[in-house]
Protein backbone atom coordinates (compact mmCIF):
# COMPACT_ATOMS: atom_id res chain seq x y z
CA UNK A 1 0.00 0.00 0.00
CA UNK A 2 2.85 2.31 0.94
CA UNK A 3 4.38 2.27 -2.54
CA UNK A 4 1.03 3.04 -4.20
CA UNK A 5 0.37 5.91 -1.77
CA UNK A 6 3.50 7.72 -2.94
CA UNK A 7 2.30 7.73 -6.53
CA UNK A 8 0.54 10.79 -7.88
CA UNK A 9 -2.96 10.21 -9.24
CA UNK A 10 -1.66 10.62 -12.79
CA UNK A 11 1.14 8.07 -12.27
CA UNK A 12 -1.29 5.59 -10.70
CA UNK A 13 -3.78 6.12 -13.52
CA UNK A 14 -1.03 5.52 -16.08
CA UNK A 15 0.11 2.36 -14.28
CA UNK A 16 -3.38 0.87 -14.01
CA UNK A 17 -4.32 1.83 -17.56
CA UNK A 18 -1.12 0.22 -18.88
CA UNK A 19 -1.89 -3.00 -17.00
CA UNK A 20 -5.50 -3.01 -18.21
CA UNK A 21 -4.48 -2.40 -21.83
CA UNK A 22 -1.80 -5.13 -21.80
CA UNK A 23 -4.08 -7.70 -20.14
CA UNK A 24 -7.01 -6.81 -22.40
CA UNK A 25 -4.83 -7.19 -25.48
CA UNK A 26 -3.64 -10.60 -24.21
CA UNK A 27 -7.23 -11.67 -23.50
CA UNK A 28 -8.49 -10.56 -26.92
CA UNK A 29 -5.57 -12.27 -28.68
CA UNK A 30 -6.09 -15.49 -26.71
CA UNK A 31 -9.85 -15.47 -27.23
CA UNK A 32 -9.98 -14.80 -30.94
CA UNK A 33 -6.96 -16.63 -32.25
CA UNK A 34 -7.77 -19.47 -34.65
CA UNK A 35 -9.57 -22.44 -33.20
CA UNK A 36 -8.28 -25.99 -33.14
CA UNK A 37 -7.64 -27.92 -36.35
CA UNK A 38 -9.99 -30.88 -36.03
CA UNK A 39 -8.86 -33.17 -38.87
CA UNK A 40 -6.03 -34.84 -36.91
CA UNK A 41 -8.47 -35.70 -34.13
CA UNK A 42 -10.94 -37.18 -36.58
CA UNK A 43 -8.07 -39.33 -37.88
CA UNK A 44 -7.30 -40.42 -34.32
CA UNK A 45 -10.92 -41.48 -33.84
CA UNK A 46 -11.18 -43.08 -37.31
CA UNK A 47 -7.58 -44.23 -38.07
CA UNK A 48 -8.65 -46.10 -41.23
CA UNK A 49 -10.29 -42.99 -42.76
CA UNK A 50 -8.59 -41.84 -45.98
CA UNK A 51 -10.59 -38.63 -46.40
CA UNK A 52 -13.34 -36.70 -44.70
CA UNK A 53 -16.19 -34.41 -45.62
CA UNK A 54 -17.65 -31.72 -43.43
CA UNK A 55 -21.29 -30.84 -43.48
CA UNK A 56 -23.46 -29.20 -40.85
CA UNK A 57 -20.53 -29.12 -38.40
CA UNK A 58 -20.09 -32.91 -38.52
CA UNK A 59 -17.17 -34.75 -40.11
CA UNK A 60 -17.98 -37.80 -42.23
CA UNK A 61 -15.05 -40.25 -42.27
CA UNK A 62 -14.64 -42.11 -45.58
CA UNK A 63 -12.37 -44.85 -46.90
CA UNK A 64 -10.31 -44.55 -50.12
CA UNK A 65 -13.21 -46.12 -52.01
CA UNK A 66 -15.70 -43.69 -50.52
CA UNK A 67 -17.27 -46.09 -48.04
CA UNK A 68 -18.72 -44.25 -45.06
CA UNK A 69 -17.09 -45.30 -41.76
CA UNK A 70 -18.98 -42.98 -39.45
CA UNK A 71 -19.25 -39.43 -38.19
CA UNK A 72 -17.29 -37.30 -35.76
CA UNK A 73 -18.81 -34.34 -33.93
CA UNK A 74 -17.53 -31.81 -31.44
CA UNK A 75 -19.24 -31.04 -28.15
CA UNK A 76 -18.49 -28.11 -25.87
CA UNK A 77 -18.99 -27.61 -22.14
CA UNK A 78 -17.85 -25.19 -19.48
CA UNK A 79 -14.90 -26.49 -17.44
CA UNK A 80 -12.81 -25.12 -14.57
CA UNK A 81 -10.86 -22.69 -16.75
CA UNK A 82 -13.35 -22.07 -19.58
CA UNK A 83 -14.89 -24.00 -22.49
CA UNK A 84 -13.71 -27.54 -23.13
CA UNK A 85 -14.13 -29.22 -26.54
CA UNK A 86 -14.52 -32.98 -26.95
CA UNK A 87 -14.69 -34.90 -30.24
CA UNK A 88 -16.68 -38.14 -30.40
CA UNK A 89 -16.70 -40.62 -33.29
CA UNK A 90 -19.76 -42.80 -33.97
CA UNK A 91 -19.88 -45.52 -36.66
CA UNK A 92 -22.77 -46.09 -39.07
CA UNK A 93 -24.29 -48.67 -36.69
CA UNK A 94 -24.50 -46.03 -33.96
CA UNK A 95 -21.63 -47.29 -31.81
CA UNK A 96 -19.01 -45.01 -30.30
CA UNK A 97 -15.58 -45.66 -31.82
CA UNK A 98 -13.57 -43.16 -29.80
CA UNK A 99 -13.42 -39.81 -28.05
CA UNK A 100 -10.70 -37.20 -27.49
CA UNK A 101 -10.31 -33.85 -25.75
CA UNK A 102 -9.68 -31.36 -28.58
CA UNK A 103 -9.20 -28.14 -26.65
CA UNK A 104 -9.27 -27.29 -22.99
CA UNK A 105 -8.34 -24.63 -20.47
CA UNK A 106 -7.91 -26.97 -17.52
CA UNK A 107 -4.71 -27.70 -15.65
CA UNK A 108 -2.50 -30.17 -17.56
CA UNK A 109 -2.42 -32.38 -14.46
CA UNK A 110 -6.16 -32.96 -14.62
CA UNK A 111 -6.15 -34.04 -18.24
CA UNK A 112 -3.17 -36.33 -17.69
CA UNK A 113 -5.12 -38.06 -14.97
CA UNK A 114 -8.34 -38.09 -16.97
CA UNK A 115 -6.52 -39.86 -19.78
CA UNK A 116 -5.21 -42.39 -17.32
CA UNK A 117 -8.73 -43.04 -16.19
CA UNK A 118 -10.59 -45.31 -18.52
CA UNK A 119 -13.48 -42.99 -19.11
CA UNK A 120 -12.99 -42.60 -22.85
CA UNK A 121 -12.17 -46.28 -23.22
CA UNK A 122 -15.39 -47.17 -21.42
CA UNK A 123 -17.38 -45.33 -24.10
CA UNK A 124 -15.94 -47.31 -27.01
CA UNK A 125 -18.28 -49.91 -28.51
CA UNK A 126 -21.37 -48.59 -26.76
CA UNK A 127 -24.48 -47.65 -28.68
CA UNK A 128 -24.93 -43.88 -28.60
CA UNK A 129 -28.28 -44.16 -26.82
CA UNK A 130 -26.84 -46.43 -24.12
CA UNK A 131 -23.90 -44.42 -22.94
CA UNK A 132 -23.19 -44.46 -19.24
CA UNK A 133 -22.00 -40.95 -18.51
CA UNK A 134 -19.87 -42.14 -15.65
CA UNK A 135 -19.33 -38.78 -14.06
CA UNK A 136 -18.42 -40.20 -10.66
CA UNK A 137 -15.76 -42.45 -12.17
CA UNK A 138 -13.78 -39.51 -13.55
CA UNK A 139 -14.35 -37.47 -10.41
CA UNK A 140 -13.16 -40.33 -8.26
CA UNK A 141 -9.91 -40.58 -10.16
CA UNK A 142 -9.06 -36.91 -10.46
CA UNK A 143 -10.82 -35.03 -7.69
CA UNK A 144 -11.58 -32.25 -10.21
CA UNK A 145 -15.37 -32.27 -10.35
CA UNK A 146 -15.86 -29.27 -12.65
CA UNK A 147 -13.37 -30.52 -15.25
CA UNK A 148 -14.74 -34.06 -15.11
CA UNK A 149 -18.29 -32.75 -15.45
CA UNK A 150 -17.22 -30.71 -18.48
CA UNK A 151 -15.75 -33.79 -20.20
CA UNK A 152 -18.90 -35.85 -19.71
CA UNK A 153 -21.10 -32.90 -20.74
CA UNK A 154 -18.93 -32.36 -23.82
CA UNK A 155 -19.25 -36.04 -24.82
CA UNK A 156 -23.01 -35.83 -24.29
CA UNK A 157 -23.28 -32.68 -26.45
CA UNK A 158 -21.27 -34.26 -29.28
CA UNK A 159 -23.31 -37.49 -29.17
CA UNK A 160 -26.60 -35.55 -29.18
CA UNK A 161 -25.46 -33.53 -32.19
CA UNK A 162 -24.60 -36.64 -34.25
CA UNK A 163 -27.73 -38.50 -33.11
CA UNK A 164 -29.99 -35.61 -34.14
CA UNK A 165 -28.37 -34.83 -37.49
CA UNK A 166 -27.40 -38.28 -38.74
CA UNK A 167 -29.81 -40.68 -37.02
CA UNK A 168 -32.74 -38.24 -36.63
CA UNK A 169 -33.02 -39.18 -32.97
CA UNK A 170 -33.49 -36.47 -30.37
CA UNK A 171 -31.73 -37.60 -27.20
CA UNK A 172 -32.91 -35.97 -24.02
CA UNK A 173 -30.39 -33.96 -22.07
CA UNK A 174 -30.83 -33.82 -18.33
CA UNK A 175 -30.83 -30.23 -17.18
CA UNK A 176 -27.93 -29.38 -14.93
CA UNK A 177 -29.33 -28.88 -11.44
CA UNK A 178 -29.22 -25.56 -9.65
CA UNK A 179 -26.19 -25.90 -7.42
CA UNK A 180 -27.00 -24.57 -4.00
CA UNK A 181 -25.81 -26.81 -1.21
CA UNK A 182 -23.54 -26.96 1.77
CA UNK A 183 -20.74 -25.02 0.04
CA UNK A 184 -22.92 -22.07 -0.89
CA UNK A 185 -24.61 -21.98 2.53
CA UNK A 186 -21.21 -22.11 4.24
CA UNK A 187 -19.94 -19.21 2.15
CA UNK A 188 -22.99 -17.10 2.96
CA UNK A 189 -22.68 -17.86 6.68
CA UNK A 190 -18.93 -17.17 6.81
CA UNK A 191 -19.22 -13.87 4.92
CA UNK A 192 -22.06 -12.86 7.28
CA UNK A 193 -19.91 -13.72 10.31
CA UNK A 194 -17.02 -11.76 8.83
CA UNK A 195 -19.22 -8.70 8.24
CA UNK A 196 -20.74 -8.97 11.74
CA UNK A 197 -17.21 -9.15 13.21
CA UNK A 198 -16.54 -5.65 11.87
CA UNK A 199 -19.04 -4.30 14.38
CA UNK A 200 -18.23 -6.50 17.38
CA UNK A 201 -15.64 -6.23 20.15
CA UNK A 202 -12.14 -7.52 19.49
CA UNK A 203 -12.35 -10.60 21.75
CA UNK A 204 -15.69 -11.75 20.30
CA UNK A 205 -14.60 -11.06 16.73
CA UNK A 206 -11.35 -12.96 17.30
CA UNK A 207 -13.32 -15.94 18.59
CA UNK A 208 -15.68 -15.75 15.60
CA UNK A 209 -12.70 -15.49 13.26
CA UNK A 210 -11.19 -18.69 14.62
CA UNK A 211 -14.53 -20.48 14.38
CA UNK A 212 -15.24 -19.33 10.82
CA UNK A 213 -11.72 -20.17 9.67
CA UNK A 214 -11.95 -23.68 11.09
CA UNK A 215 -15.32 -24.21 9.38
CA UNK A 216 -13.87 -22.80 6.14
CA UNK A 217 -10.87 -25.10 6.43
CA UNK A 218 -13.03 -28.19 6.87
CA UNK A 219 -15.82 -27.45 4.38
CA UNK A 220 -14.36 -25.13 1.71
CA UNK A 221 -10.91 -26.70 1.97
CA UNK A 222 -10.86 -30.39 2.79
CA UNK A 223 -14.42 -31.30 1.81
CA UNK A 224 -15.19 -29.18 -1.26
CA UNK A 225 -11.69 -28.02 -2.27
CA UNK A 226 -13.13 -24.75 -3.60
CA UNK A 227 -10.99 -21.83 -2.44
CA UNK A 228 -10.80 -18.65 -4.49
CA UNK A 229 -7.87 -18.92 -6.88
CA UNK A 230 -6.30 -16.58 -9.42
CA UNK A 231 -7.42 -19.03 -12.14
CA UNK A 232 -11.07 -18.22 -11.37
CA UNK A 233 -10.41 -14.48 -11.62
CA UNK A 234 -8.41 -15.01 -14.83
CA UNK A 235 -11.26 -17.04 -16.38
CA UNK A 236 -13.60 -14.07 -15.83
CA UNK A 237 -10.98 -11.66 -17.23
CA UNK A 238 -10.76 -13.90 -20.31
CA UNK A 239 -14.51 -13.54 -20.75
CA UNK A 240 -15.54 -17.02 -19.65
CA UNK A 241 -18.57 -16.58 -17.46
CA UNK A 242 -19.93 -19.99 -16.40
CA UNK A 243 -23.68 -20.32 -15.95
CA UNK A 244 -24.97 -18.93 -12.66
CA UNK A 245 -27.10 -22.03 -12.05
CA UNK A 246 -24.10 -24.34 -11.58
CA UNK A 247 -21.53 -21.76 -10.45
CA UNK A 248 -23.27 -20.07 -7.52
CA UNK A 249 -20.27 -20.66 -5.24
CA UNK A 250 -17.89 -19.01 -7.72
CA UNK A 251 -20.01 -15.87 -7.98
CA UNK A 252 -20.52 -15.81 -4.20
CA UNK A 253 -16.76 -15.99 -3.66
CA UNK A 254 -15.92 -13.24 -6.14
CA UNK A 255 -18.80 -10.94 -5.18
CA UNK A 256 -18.06 -11.42 -1.47
CA UNK A 257 -14.38 -10.73 -2.00
CA UNK A 258 -14.85 -7.56 -4.09
CA UNK A 259 -17.78 -6.08 -2.16
CA UNK A 260 -16.23 -6.51 1.30
CA UNK A 261 -12.96 -4.89 0.18
CA UNK A 262 -14.83 -1.98 -1.40
CA UNK A 263 -17.13 -1.47 1.60
CA UNK A 264 -14.90 -2.25 4.58
CA UNK A 265 -11.45 -1.70 3.05
CA UNK A 266 -10.38 -5.20 4.05
CA UNK A 267 -11.00 -8.63 2.59
CA UNK A 268 -13.45 -10.65 4.68
CA UNK A 269 -12.64 -13.60 2.43
CA UNK A 270 -8.97 -13.53 3.46
CA UNK A 271 -9.67 -13.06 7.16
CA UNK A 272 -12.68 -15.36 7.67
CA UNK A 273 -13.24 -17.68 4.70
CA UNK A 274 -9.94 -18.68 3.05
CA UNK A 275 -9.09 -22.28 4.05
CA UNK A 276 -5.38 -21.89 3.30
CA UNK A 277 -5.23 -18.86 5.58
CA UNK A 278 -6.71 -21.10 8.29
CA UNK A 279 -4.05 -23.74 7.66
CA UNK A 280 -1.30 -21.17 8.17
CA UNK A 281 -2.98 -19.73 11.24
CA UNK A 282 -3.29 -23.15 12.90
CA UNK A 283 0.35 -23.97 12.13
CA UNK A 284 1.39 -20.52 13.36
CA UNK A 285 -0.40 -21.18 16.65
CA UNK A 286 1.71 -24.33 17.07
CA UNK A 287 5.01 -22.69 16.12
CA UNK A 288 4.52 -19.36 17.85
CA UNK A 289 5.28 -17.33 14.64
CA UNK A 290 7.66 -15.04 16.52
CA UNK A 291 10.02 -14.13 13.66
CA UNK A 292 9.91 -10.71 12.01
CA UNK A 293 11.08 -10.27 8.42
CA UNK A 294 13.18 -7.20 7.56
CA UNK A 295 11.10 -4.50 5.84
CA UNK A 296 13.36 -4.50 2.78
CA UNK A 297 12.93 -8.26 2.32
CA UNK A 298 9.16 -7.95 2.63
CA UNK A 299 9.12 -5.16 0.03
CA UNK A 300 11.32 -7.18 -2.31
CA UNK A 301 9.19 -10.33 -1.97
CA UNK A 302 5.98 -8.36 -2.53
CA UNK A 303 7.45 -6.81 -5.67
CA UNK A 304 8.40 -10.27 -6.86
CA UNK A 305 4.88 -11.52 -6.11
CA UNK A 306 3.30 -8.67 -8.09
CA UNK A 307 5.49 -9.53 -11.06
CA UNK A 308 4.70 -13.26 -10.81
CA UNK A 309 0.96 -12.58 -10.63
CA UNK A 310 1.08 -10.24 -13.64
CA UNK A 311 3.19 -12.70 -15.63
CA UNK A 312 0.95 -15.67 -14.69
CA UNK A 313 -2.27 -13.85 -15.63
CA UNK A 314 -0.77 -12.45 -18.84
CA UNK A 315 0.54 -15.87 -19.93
CA UNK A 316 -2.76 -17.57 -19.12
CA UNK A 317 -4.73 -14.95 -21.06
CA UNK A 318 -2.52 -15.03 -24.12
CA UNK A 319 -2.79 -18.82 -24.46
CA UNK A 320 -6.42 -18.64 -23.32
CA UNK A 321 -5.92 -21.20 -20.54
CA UNK A 322 -6.93 -19.48 -17.26
CA UNK A 323 -6.09 -22.55 -15.18
CA UNK A 324 -2.41 -22.07 -16.01
CA UNK A 325 -2.35 -18.87 -13.91
CA UNK A 326 -2.98 -20.86 -10.75
CA UNK A 327 0.33 -21.39 -8.99
CA UNK A 328 -1.19 -21.72 -5.53
CA UNK A 329 -0.54 -25.01 -3.71
CA UNK A 330 -4.17 -25.31 -2.53
CA UNK A 331 -4.91 -28.54 -4.38
CA UNK A 332 -1.84 -30.15 -2.80
CA UNK A 333 -3.13 -29.42 0.71
CA UNK A 334 -6.79 -30.20 0.15
CA UNK A 335 -6.70 -32.96 -2.48
CA UNK A 336 -3.05 -34.11 -2.46
CA UNK A 337 -2.87 -33.24 -6.16
CA UNK A 338 -0.38 -30.88 -7.80
CA UNK A 339 2.89 -30.52 -9.62
CA UNK A 340 6.20 -31.25 -7.90
CA UNK A 341 6.89 -27.50 -7.80
CA UNK A 342 3.65 -26.94 -5.89
CA UNK A 343 4.60 -29.69 -3.41
CA UNK A 344 7.92 -27.93 -2.69
CA UNK A 345 6.17 -24.56 -2.51
CA UNK A 346 3.79 -26.01 0.05
CA UNK A 347 6.70 -27.37 2.10
CA UNK A 348 8.36 -23.94 2.18
CA UNK A 349 5.12 -22.12 3.08
CA UNK A 350 4.16 -24.57 5.80
CA UNK A 351 7.60 -24.48 7.43
CA UNK A 352 7.66 -20.68 7.20
CA UNK A 353 4.19 -20.56 8.81
CA UNK A 354 5.68 -21.98 11.99
CA UNK A 355 7.80 -18.88 12.54
CA UNK A 356 6.21 -16.14 10.38
CA UNK A 357 2.62 -14.94 10.58
CA UNK A 358 0.72 -16.18 7.47
CA UNK A 359 3.64 -15.94 5.03
CA UNK A 360 1.62 -17.06 1.99
CA UNK A 361 -1.07 -14.42 2.56
CA UNK A 362 1.44 -11.64 3.15
CA UNK A 363 4.10 -12.46 0.59
CA UNK A 364 2.88 -14.83 -2.11
CA UNK A 365 -0.93 -14.91 -2.41
CA UNK A 366 -2.25 -13.52 -5.73
CA UNK A 367 -5.54 -12.60 -4.08
CA UNK A 368 -3.63 -10.12 -1.92
CA UNK A 369 -2.60 -8.33 -5.12
CA UNK A 370 -6.28 -8.10 -6.12
CA UNK A 371 -7.09 -6.82 -2.63
CA UNK A 372 -4.37 -4.14 -2.86
CA UNK A 373 -5.66 -2.95 -6.24
CA UNK A 374 -9.23 -2.74 -4.92
CA UNK A 375 -8.08 -0.98 -1.73
CA UNK A 376 -6.13 1.53 -3.78
CA UNK A 377 -9.12 2.17 -6.05
CA UNK A 378 -11.36 2.57 -2.99
CA UNK A 379 -9.02 5.00 -1.28
CA UNK A 380 -8.54 7.09 -4.41
CA UNK A 381 -12.31 7.18 -4.89
CA UNK A 382 -12.78 8.37 -1.31
CA UNK A 383 -10.05 11.02 -1.71
CA UNK A 384 -11.59 12.22 -4.96
CA UNK A 385 -15.07 12.39 -3.44
CA UNK A 386 -13.76 14.33 -0.40
CA UNK A 387 -11.90 16.78 -2.64
CA UNK A 388 -15.03 17.35 -4.70
CA UNK A 389 -17.08 17.97 -1.53
CA UNK A 390 -14.62 20.59 -0.26
CA UNK A 391 -14.67 22.35 -3.61
CA UNK B 1 20.15 -53.51 0.80
CA UNK B 2 20.98 -56.77 2.56
CA UNK B 3 21.96 -54.78 5.64
CA UNK B 4 18.41 -53.53 6.18
CA UNK B 5 17.05 -57.08 6.23
CA UNK B 6 19.66 -58.45 8.60
CA UNK B 7 19.09 -58.89 12.37
CA UNK B 8 22.27 -56.89 12.91
CA UNK B 9 20.60 -53.75 11.52
CA UNK B 10 17.66 -54.06 13.90
CA UNK B 11 20.02 -54.82 16.79
CA UNK B 12 21.96 -51.63 15.93
CA UNK B 13 18.77 -49.62 15.58
CA UNK B 14 17.54 -50.84 18.99
CA UNK B 15 20.83 -49.76 20.59
CA UNK B 16 20.66 -46.36 18.93
CA UNK B 17 17.03 -45.91 20.00
CA UNK B 18 17.95 -46.69 23.61
CA UNK B 19 20.88 -44.26 23.44
CA UNK B 20 18.62 -41.50 22.07
CA UNK B 21 16.05 -42.03 24.84
CA UNK B 22 18.77 -42.23 27.49
CA UNK B 23 20.44 -39.10 26.09
CA UNK B 24 17.15 -37.26 26.13
CA UNK B 25 16.56 -38.27 29.77
CA UNK B 26 19.98 -36.91 30.79
CA UNK B 27 19.38 -33.75 28.77
CA UNK B 28 15.96 -33.17 30.39
CA UNK B 29 17.39 -33.64 33.90
CA UNK B 30 20.32 -31.38 33.11
CA UNK B 31 18.01 -28.63 31.82
CA UNK B 32 15.50 -29.09 34.68
CA UNK B 33 12.71 -30.12 32.28
CA UNK B 34 10.08 -32.19 34.11
CA UNK B 35 9.19 -35.32 32.16
CA UNK B 36 5.92 -36.88 33.38
CA UNK B 37 4.66 -40.05 31.71
CA UNK B 38 2.44 -38.24 29.16
CA UNK B 39 5.44 -36.36 27.78
CA UNK B 40 7.31 -39.64 27.35
CA UNK B 41 4.29 -41.15 25.62
CA UNK B 42 4.05 -38.22 23.20
CA UNK B 43 7.78 -38.35 22.58
CA UNK B 44 7.69 -42.06 21.74
CA UNK B 45 4.66 -41.53 19.47
CA UNK B 46 6.48 -38.73 17.67
CA UNK B 47 9.58 -40.88 17.24
CA UNK B 48 7.39 -43.63 15.78
CA UNK B 49 5.98 -41.08 13.32
CA UNK B 50 9.49 -39.96 12.41
CA UNK B 51 10.54 -43.57 11.92
CA UNK B 52 7.48 -44.23 9.76
CA UNK B 53 8.31 -41.19 7.59
CA UNK B 54 11.90 -42.30 7.09
CA UNK B 55 10.76 -45.85 6.39
CA UNK B 56 8.21 -44.57 3.85
CA UNK B 57 10.85 -42.59 1.99
CA UNK B 58 13.34 -45.47 2.15
CA UNK B 59 10.95 -48.18 0.99
CA UNK B 60 9.53 -45.96 -1.77
CA UNK B 61 13.02 -45.27 -3.07
CA UNK B 62 13.86 -48.96 -2.74
CA UNK B 63 10.92 -49.84 -4.95
CA UNK B 64 11.93 -47.24 -7.55
CA UNK B 65 9.04 -44.89 -6.70
CA UNK B 66 10.96 -41.62 -6.46
CA UNK B 67 7.82 -39.53 -6.99
CA UNK B 68 6.04 -41.24 -4.10
CA UNK B 69 9.16 -40.81 -1.95
CA UNK B 70 9.27 -37.05 -2.61
CA UNK B 71 5.55 -36.44 -2.17
CA UNK B 72 5.19 -38.78 0.80
CA UNK B 73 8.37 -37.35 2.32
CA UNK B 74 7.01 -33.80 1.99
CA UNK B 75 3.57 -34.74 3.31
CA UNK B 76 4.70 -36.79 6.31
CA UNK B 77 7.73 -34.52 6.78
CA UNK B 78 5.42 -31.55 7.25
CA UNK B 79 3.37 -33.49 9.80
CA UNK B 80 6.57 -34.54 11.61
CA UNK B 81 7.97 -30.99 11.72
CA UNK B 82 4.71 -29.37 12.87
CA UNK B 83 4.05 -32.04 15.51
CA UNK B 84 7.72 -31.84 16.50
CA UNK B 85 7.49 -28.10 17.11
CA UNK B 86 4.24 -28.57 19.04
CA UNK B 87 5.80 -31.38 21.08
CA UNK B 88 8.86 -29.25 21.84
CA UNK B 89 6.64 -26.49 23.23
CA UNK B 90 4.71 -29.05 25.31
CA UNK B 91 7.92 -30.60 26.66
CA UNK B 92 9.17 -27.19 27.71
CA UNK B 93 6.09 -26.66 29.87
CA UNK B 94 7.09 -26.41 33.53
CA UNK B 95 10.79 -25.96 32.82
CA UNK B 96 12.63 -24.48 35.80
CA UNK B 97 15.69 -22.28 35.47
CA UNK B 98 18.52 -23.19 37.87
CA UNK B 99 19.10 -19.62 39.05
CA UNK B 100 15.51 -19.05 40.09
CA UNK B 101 15.03 -22.36 41.91
CA UNK B 102 18.43 -22.58 43.58
CA UNK B 103 18.55 -21.53 47.26
CA UNK B 104 19.90 -18.05 47.77
CA UNK B 105 23.50 -17.85 49.03
CA UNK B 106 23.70 -16.52 52.52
Amino acid sequence: MAETRRQTPKAALFKYLSIIVVLSAAAVYGRFRSGPVLEPYVHEVFPEAARMEVSDGIYAALTEQGKLLGWAGVGSASGYGGPLLVIVGIDTEGHVVGARVVEHRETPLFLRMARVSRFFASLTGRSFDRIDYDYEHVVGVTGASRSAGAITAGVRAAVMKIAARKFSIQLSSPERPFEFGILEITLLVLFTIGIASQYLGSSVSELLRWASQIVGLLIIGFWKNSPLTIAKITALLAGYFPGLRWSVSLYLLITGFVLTVMIFGTSIYCSHVCPFGAVQRCIGAVGGRSARLPTRSVRLLRGLRNFIVFFAVFSALIVSKPALASYEPFAVVFALKGSLLQWFLLLIVILASLVINRPWCRLFCPMRVCERVLQDARQRGIDYWKARRHD
Amino acid sequence: MQLFNSPFFWFLEGILFCLVILGFKVWAEDRCVPMPFWKWLLLVAWMALLGFTLAFIGTSLGEGEANAAVKGGILFGIVVVISGVGLWRLIMIGRRTRGRDAPADS
